[in-house]
């Protein structure tokens, strides 16, 4: 290989060069910025990850896996797979093999930023190239792959389907152009390199294109306009880039380390939510998975458009999508990328200023104190507090199952919320109002203790969320009933006969993604009956539309949400819709052609 | 020969309607579901405002119903408008031609199961309107038996202007029939304390106010203006109460021996289904459609159907009584039109 200009420049890498300084300098100055906007605790902790060796190694893999290769986008739709990690990993690849070919070749070049991109254009091919046939291939298969890719890109777009996406955001002014800036920029490359193969070699893609042209154009004339245009379709990209969906690309490589470092969102604009904001890829794969977009008119609240609406600034919209999510955590459970939407909104709605503060520092807990049936000195053993929580006291038919299944497997038990207890401080925490839930958690944390329990029994997912993360209750185990009731069994403490029902469990969404318990209550329900599965289920369950966490949902704006969860619920037939969440439980109660249950009550009619 | 008119249902509406045809001189048929005739009013014992005995209002409209055709423990099967009238198929496989057609099917009372908060099926102390009303009639019901009751609580609005429970529509009569029913436990245990929770008082007919005013002051009856939040059970078998005082800004929580829901008035689903048969209208509330509600409550978008009482909307008995006397008269006219 031999450099074919002296200087090792020509005109037309000018723009190229143009735009990789301002997009470099851009993610610079937006990652200084970022860092700045970090509280400090925060700021030290997530540069201690970056020296952390088993950080280090995660960050990698993490980067590699999701941004490269996209593996959970394989696992949603092959298809949807091939495309994003071709044309990732295969720009990747073309990347760093022309930096080997610059390195090998030329080594003096290696200094020149774009000497590895337009490689063909500054070399001619000598007796030797034959050693770099390798090389030569790997460049044209990787070319092959990303063009690949791209036109499946194209396919995407009329034939959004076959991806398994069935509604997607539509892509702005900007996002347009760099849509067809990629778009073009890997034709162009073909084009340019075809034209130029003769004198730089190439291999099996390059070559035969390079006769082809060479049949029936004479001439070179044809090859300086065509790398002209690549690298102008380069320029363009990346000059729009910042303000374009495809800024997911350098941010996402900047919050895989973030959230490995453990940082959580603490203000919707700055810091961790910028960059989440900034990682949404716009695809829209929320819209379809959000319970409220079963009503058109919600598509526009999907995560999606919140990221968009925040990059925009539009106040407005901001506030109306913040406050209207039933924060069920389904669109980050799907979220290729993870931007955690329910928390950008939590964060919104903590910004706000309410005329009204209320005080819960002198909430008056002697009458429930006095009335509260406890364990008195510490016996032996294993002691269970039962709380109910509101939800559970507002289902008393709840209540009444979960203390019969406890006699029945003999469990010392107390009901410390029979004669009524203190909000879990859950409400006020999904409205943003943490100062209040702190107070609210403070003073029910002293009621727990003072019961004398060593676990602590739930039949609220909404509690148990709350109370296994925002509490501290050193000594005490906080166990939802679903889990509880799974152990009985396993212990053998509870006697279980299979009756002849069949059910279909409803995955709770504190429950289920809130709180990773998945296998319980299906193992639970299988002993008890025939359990069927819905279509949507575990990570993917649909919000029974009852959630506390929207706070303007009209109550019949809720009832299409209701009846879209029932139907993925009963399309298989079961005769009973299971649930372990009372809020569940009543919601779907009213809509339900068949009975709903709570799983204590499944368990009640058949254990002994 | 004169032409069948089928009245669906024989409650108050049913048979009065049944009474001023054949004073009319025309043939009414009544098809009715229950094994007797009387609907709500059968089961309740005494009514607002004068607590005169429910009985001696049906007593009063048994006698005019001689000579009517009455199919009880009946019901329809199937329903077909026809060219000359309507076609009935009833359960019991025969078929009915009418030419003129009476809705008269009333109302379903609001199953309070449904409000699980208040615990009605659960607990023993909770029971309905109705169960109180056949605890008067029959002094029959194992929850009541044998039992002093020194405090009492009536909820109002069990399943009424809720939205949660689907009905938005406000039930009319249970305000004076929770003041009528806390009056009657008063006179039994005379020295009960006897609370009402209610968010509304809606006391406009004649002598509902005396009424109200009359519970107050000679018989003490405590009104709470705020909504019934929980119920729950006590270790002693009672239920605890909790509630807000709306009035004083207070929450509030009282034991009581016993807890009466005052369910309230939904639309007939039977009558709903029938009436999409023959593609009569139903209102967004569920209830059957008037053609208006000033001048038209009686009539229907169907030439020959009629509507009386309840099946349009919340009623009073005497209320009912007046539609069931003006659907008759149309009726009547309808058919002489026709000839």
């Amino acid at each position: 290989m031999n450099d074919r200009i002296a200087s090792g420049f020509a005109p037309f890498v000018i723009p190229f060069v143009v735009g990789m300084v301002f997009v470099l300098g851009y993610c610079f100055y937006a990652l200084v910025k970022i860092l700045l906007q970090l509280p400090r605790e925060d700021r030290v902790r997530f540069l201690r990850s970056l020296v952390t060796p088993r950080c280090i190694w995660k960050n990698v893999r993490d980067i590699f896996c999701d941004c490269l290769l996209h593996v959970k986008l394989w696992r949603r739709n092959p298809l949807l797979g091939y495309m994003h990690s071709s044309i990732a990993f295969g720009w990747f690849m073309l990347i760093v093999l022309g930096h080997v070919e610059v390195m090998l070749f030329v080594p003096h070049r290696i200094h020149f930023l774009y000497y590895p991109i337009f490689f063909n254009y500054f070399v001619a091919e000598t007796s030797e190239t034959i050693q770099g046939a390798a090389l030569f291939f790997l460049m044209d298969f990787f070319l092959l792959i990303v063009l690949s890719g791209i036109a499946l890109a194209m396919i995407k777009r009329v034939r959004s389907r076959w991806f398994g996406l069935r509604r997607t955001t539509r892509p702005s002014l900007l996002d347009r152009v760099g849509l067809y800036s990629l778009w073009s920029i890997f034709p162009l490359r073909l084009l340019a390199e075809g034209f130029t193969a003769h004198i730089s070699g190439g291999s099996f893609l390059i070559v035969p294109l390079n006769w082809l042209f060479r049949q029936f154009l004479g001439n070179d004339m044809n090859m300086l306009p065509t790398w002209w245009a690549y690298s102008a379709a380069l320029c363009v990209f990346m000059c729009v880039l910042p303000f374009t969906r495809y800024m997911h690309i350098p941010a996402e490589m900047l919050l895989i380390p973030m959230r490995n470092a453990g940082l959580t969102i603490r203000h919707p604009r700055r810091g961790l939510a910028r960059v989440e904001v900034f990682s949404c890829p716009g695809c829209g794969v929320c819209i379809d998975a959000c319970p409220m977009t079963v009503k058109k008119a919600n598509t526009r609240d999907a995560t999606v458009y919140l990221n968009r609406q925040i990059r925009r600034g539009n106040e407005r919209r901001i506030e109306e999508i913040s406050d209207k999510c039933l924060l069920c955590g389904k669109c980050t459970a799907v979220c290729q990328v993870g931007v955690e939407g329910p928390m950008l909104r939590v964060a919104q709605r903590a910004t706000r200023h309410y005329g009204l503060e209320p005080d819960f520092s002198g909430l008056d807990t002697a009458p429930v104190q006095n009335n509260m049936e406890r364990f008195e000195g510490a016996p032996e053993g294993e002691r269970v507090a039962y709380f109910a929580g509101c939800m559970t006291q507002l289902t008393p038919g709840i209540s009444r199952s979960v203390e019969s299944v406890l006699k029945k497997a003999g469990v010392d038990y107390r009901f410390i919320d029979r004669d009524g207890g203190i909000c879990c401080g859950r409400p006020m925490l999904t409205a943003g109002r943490f100062h209040q839930a702190w107070q609210l958690i403070r003073k029910n944390s002293e009621l727990i203790r003072s019961s004398g329990c060593n676990v602590l029994l739930l039949s609220c997912p909404i509690c148990y969320k709350v109370f296994r993360e925002h509490y501290r209750l050193e000594g005490i185990r906080v166990v939802h009933h679903s889990d509880y009731f799974h152990e009985l069994m396993e212990q053998g403490r509870l006697r279980v006969e299979k009756g002849d029902l069949t059910y279909v469990f409803h995955d709770p969404c504190e429950l289920g993604r809130g709180s990773g318990i998945y296998e319980q209550p299906r193992r639970v329900l299988g002993c008890a009956g025939y359990l069927t599965e819905a279509e949507k289920n575990r990570r993917e369950s649909i919000c029974c539309g009852g959630s506390l966490g929207s706070l303007t949902l009209g109550f019949s704006q809720r009832e299409d949400i209701t009846k879209a969860a029932l139907r993925n619920l009963t399309e298989g037939g079961p005769d009973v819709v299971v649930t372990a969440c009372p809020l569940c439980r009543s919601t779907f109660r009213r809509y339900a052609d068949r009975p709903v249950w709570d799983l204590a009550e499944a368990l009640d009619k058949q254990s002994t | 020969m004169k032409e069948n008119v089928i009245i669906l249902g024989g409650g108050i509406a049913g048979m009065e309607a049944a009474r001023q045809l054949l004073l009319l001189g025309e043939r009414p048929v009544i098809v009715e579901r229950a094994d007797h005739l009387g609907g709500h009013v059968a089961d309740w014992h005494r009514l607002f405002p004068d607590k005169s005995p429910a009985e001696d209002l049906l007593e009063g409209l048994r006698p005019g119903l001689e000579g009517a055709e009455i199919h009880l423990g009946t019901t329809v099967s199937s329903l077909n408008a026809l060219k000359d009238g309507y076609n009935l198929t009833l359960s019991d496989g025969s078929k009915l031609h009418g030419r003129a057609l009476l809705f008269a099917t009333g109302f379903e009372l609001f199953a309070a199961e449904r409000k699980e908060e208040y615990g009605y099926g659960i607990y023993n102390q909770v029971i309905t309107n109705r169960d109180l009303e056949r605890w008067f009639n029959t002094g029959k019901d194992s929850r009541l038996s044998g039992r002093p009751l020194s405090k009492i609580g009536f909820v109002h609005c069990v399943g009424s202007r809720d939205l949660k429970a689907g009905n938005p529509q406000c039930s009319k009569v249970c305000c004076m029939t929770a003041i009528k029913q806390a009056i009657e436990l008063k006179e039994r245990f005379p020295f009960a304390e006897v609370y009402c929770f209610y968010m509304d008082l809606r006391l406009f007919g004649k002598k509902y106010e005396d009424f109200y005013i009359g519970a107050q002051r000679d018989w003490g009856i405590h009104f709470i203006r705020g909504r019934v939040s929980e119920v729950a059970e006590t270790l002693d078998g009672r239920v605890v109460v909790k509630a807000e005082d709306t009035l004083s800004g207070r929450p509030l929580k009282v034991s009581l021996d016993l807890l009466v829901l005052m369910a309230g008035m939904l639309p007939n689903p039977s009558a709903t289904a029938l009436a999409r048969q023959i593609r009569l209208d139903v209102d967004d509330d569920g209830f059957l459609r008037s053609r208006d509600n000033l001048a038209g409550i009686i009539a229907s978008n169907r030439p020959g159907v009629f509507y009386a009482g309840a099946c349009t909307g919340t009623k009073t008995v005497p209320e009912t009584l007046a539609e069931a006397r003006s659907a008759a008269l149309a009726i009547h006219n309808y058919l002489q039109d026709a000839k």
